[in-house]
């Protein structure tokens, strides 16, 4: 790839030439000594810089025109984010590079930052030098995308690969892998085409809501311990795509599960071990077997989940939120703002069936996670489109659980947003307090029946609807989705275990839900209520995440109306996941996620957010 | 340039570079001066006044929470963690060396040497306010052009 090819790829027009000068970087950090500081050593280095305080205008930014920024730079600790977390979204919305900024070198926090998917780690206070040097991860990027599109096209990147070998390091999946499997791949990456380099900037791969259900499928066919690109590449049999490409969308999907499953954690810690059975099934679904022990136990199931501790989250969750998991099994959490709302998603939590749901002919996400179970539940969120009531039910706590057994590291696949992240989490823990409820999801339609009102139930839900804070509009629009229609789901879910955060998605949501009446029911508005419950517990994990997921649970239900518009943005978006919460298959979530995501992205318009009231949250830019 | 500019910026200088000795001030604030130019004339200074505003809070929240009985030693070190981080963006060395005495305390959860560190921290704070801000109006008296005149 020449200099140019990637120079032009940067993006500033005028600064194309001059590149690394001129290009464009958003700095966040709360602390404005630091931010000062951090925009004159900038603007230094010839960067054009744009500073804010908050992590949430940040994202804001971010998402309203995702070619505004070359690079971002994070700092760890901050109020209302974390870091992490937005590195996150970052990482899944816009695809861009991110360095996390710290006063800590403590190397538990950069190997999180690593497993976020930053691409540096710096320490405070930061030095010039170090500084200069930042633009490499731009090029790098660029350098990899290239080789992937290149590969694309001729089945062999090894000329992308090379490209951005210099980079080879950032994107093992991609160039290493491609570059040392090139000789040994057959029919992808036959590699030795005389790809030049700079002969053309290739598109980066768009991951549209059927690829990436068609790579969902993939990965639950194989099994997402045997879930290798090669295989999911032969599976998917689609043209033009590469087996680096699919590496890594995996890595992507991957992390998003695990974080799905950490959130899963949390919650089924806090369940309770209610439901044991209920987690059974949740985990037998995706094979995610760890979350058994979730239900069994209602203790996080560390081993299972991701590289977070558990405790790590939960102290985050604490801290952040102020409002501990605990909480939310209390049963005065739990407040059903719409019990039927609640019964639904609970319901849905508890079918926590690992079956995927089969995805209802409308339902066009539910694919997705065929395989994997539990980690997208969200899909089914997404059925909204079609016949809310019926995916609603699927929805419930099988998506849930779906979330949390899924590898968290989808997360960051599906959730563009925070606010989806934090869904699927927010479901996942949901679900897995669904689960406690050890309503056996007969999957599907039963849901409502099966929840129990119970308060483990019930606070999943309101857990998650809290974590909505922000993400309130994506979760609005799935969440909206009236549970009620659904019916009895749960009653209770309402619990705002973690009003600090829920108020304010609850508000999104409940304007989101208010507009489907997907199902016939009044879901959406009950929907977004519920939601906020149960998204409530991830608030602050998830931040918005969580009610994303809720609300996609939510949306689901209203999923017709949903998925209509949105539908694959939906499913993307946690929150508006219609399918996002257990999707009907559980899988869907991801899928959903991911849907709503590339939705977004294809599809600005859409208007799922618009109706719900969501905010520029949405997935603006999809995964490119 | 006349005698007494002259005379003023060698004081400007001596000043400066005992601050350095002393170690009131570290690497940190040298960095601050190479970012100030012509476009950014007094970065310098506006860093430190943000510091000085923002900072304040974070006394004030440390001093609460070392009121409050049982102390929340996790809370308290994450209020000083950041406050570390601001004093060190702005070079305050001392300042810096008496936080992590403070948040070694936290983690021994020693609640005496706490309370006692933080008297340090904020003697150390105080103390550097002042130097600098004597030392920024000097420089102000004797004119930008000293800026560049500023021995490295």
């Amino acid at each position: 790839m020449t200099v140019e090819e990637i120079r032009g790829s940067v993006g500033v027009s005028n600064e194309i030439d001059r590149f690394p000068i001129g290009m464009r970087v958003l700095a966040v950090d709360d602390d404005p000594t630091c931010l000062k500081l951090l925009d004159g050593l900038l603007r230094k280095c010839q960067y054009q810089v744009t500073t804010t305080n908050q992590a949430i205008t940040a994202l804001k930014m971010l998402r309203e025109n995702r070619n505004r920024f070359d690079l971002v730079i994070s700092d760890v600790h901050m109020p209302d984010m974390d870091g992490f977390k937005l590195l996150e979204l970052v990482g899944l919305e816009m695809d861009l590079p991110v360095i996390m900024l710290s006063g800590n070198s403590d190397p538990k926090l950069v190997m999180k930052g690593i497993t976020h998917g930053a691409c540096d780690y710096l320490v405070k206070p930061v030095r010039l030098e170090e500084l200069r040097n930042i633009w490499q991860h731009v090029i790098r990027r660029k350098v990899e995308s290239k080789s992937q599109s290149k590969s694309n096209n001729q089945d062999k990147t090894n000329n992308g690969g090379e490209g951005g070998q210099e980079a080879g390091s950032g994107d093992p999946n991609g160039k290493l892998n491609r570059k040392r499997k090139d000789e040994d791949e057959d029919v992808e990456d036959n590699g030795n085409e005389d790809d030049d380099p700079s002969s053309q900037k290739k598109p980066r791969v768009v991951w549209s809501i059927d690829l990436h259900r068609k790579f969902v499928a993939a990965v639950n066919q194989l099994g997402i311990e045997k879930a290798v690109p090669k295989r999911i590449l032969d599976l998917m049999n689609v043209e033009g795509l590469t087996r680096e490409n699919v590496a890594s969308h995996l890595q992507k999907y991957r992390l998003y599960l695990k974080r799905i499953s950490q959130q899963a954690n949390m919650v089924v810690a806090f369940g309770g071990s209610k439901d044991a059975s209920s987690y059974m099934r949740m985990s037998s679904l995706d094979g995610l077997g760890d979350f058994r022990t979730l239900s069994g136990s209602g203790r996080l199931p560390n081993a299972a989940l991701s590289s977070y501790s558990p405790s790590g989250m939960l102290g985050r969750l604490n801290s952040a939120t102020g409002v501990t998991l605990h909480s939310l099994t209390s049963p005065s959490m739990i407040q059903p703002t719409h019990p039927q709302n609640l019964t639904n998603s609970i319901g849905s939590l508890t079918k926590f069936q690992p079956v995927v749901l089969p995805t209802p002919p409308n339902h066009q996400n539910t694919n997705l996670f065929q395989g994997i179970p539990s980690s997208f539940d969200l899909g089914h969120l997404h059925q909204n489109g079609n016949k809310p009531n019926t995916q609603i039910p699927d929805f419930n706590p099988i998506d849930e659980s779906r979330i949390f057994t899924g590898p968290s590291s989808f997360a960051t696949l599906g959730s563009q947003s925070s606010l989806k992240m934090a869904s699927s989490e927010s479901f996942n823990l949901v679900s897995s307090s669904s689960s406690f409820l050890d309503v056996p999801p007969p999957m599907g339609e039963n849901f409502h029946d099966q929840l129990p009102p119970n308060s483990s139930m019930k606070y999943g839900y309101s857990a998650a609807t809290n974590t909505i804070p922000g993400f309130g509009s994506n979760i609005n629009s799935t969440a909206s989705v009236p549970l009620e229609a659904q019916g009895q789901r749960h009653g209770q879910y309402g619990k705002p275990s973690y009003s600090p955060y829920s108020s304010n998605a609850f508000s999104t949501l409940a304007a989101a839900a208010a507009a489907p009446p997907v199902n016939g029911g009044g879901l959406g508005g009950a929907v977004s209520q519920a939601n906020d419950g149960i998204c409530g517990v991830y608030n602050r994990s998830n931040g918005n995440g969580a009610t994303a997921m809720q609300r996609s649970r939510e949306t689901e239900r209203s999923s017709t109306e949903l998925k209509m518009g949105s539908g694959e943005e939906y499913l993307l978006e946690q929150t508006k996941l219609p399918s996002g919460f257990v999707a009907n298959n559980g899988y869907d979530s991801l899928d959903d996620l991911m849907n709503g995501m590339m939705k977004r992205e294809q599809d600005p318009t859409i208007m799922m957010d618009g109706e719900f009231g969501f905010d520029p949250y949405s997935f603006g830019s999809c995964i490119q | 340039m006349d005698r007494n500019q002259m005379q003023m910026h060698r004081q400007i200088a001596n000043i400066r570079k005992s601050l350095f000795d002393q170690e009131y001030l570290d690497e940190q604030f040298i960095q601050l001066e190479e970012l100030q130019d012509n476009s950014n004339p007094n970065f310098v200074e506006e860093v430190v006044t943000l510091f000085y505003r923002d900072s304040a809070r974070f006394l004030y929240n440390l001093d609460q929470a070392l009121e409050k009985r049982p102390l929340d030693f996790s809370k308290l070190d994450s209020l000083m963690h950041q406050f570390k981080g601001s004093s060190s963006s702005i070079g305050a060395k001392k300042v810096k060396i008496e936080c992590t005495h403070f948040r070694d305390y936290c983690n021994a959860r020693n609640a005496e040497g706490c309370k006692r560190t933080f008297q340090h921290v904020k003697k150390e704070y105080t103390t550097l306010k002042k130097k600098l801000e004597a030392y920024f109006q000097m420089s102000r008296q004797t004119g930008p052009v000293e800026r560049a005149c500023r021995p490295r």
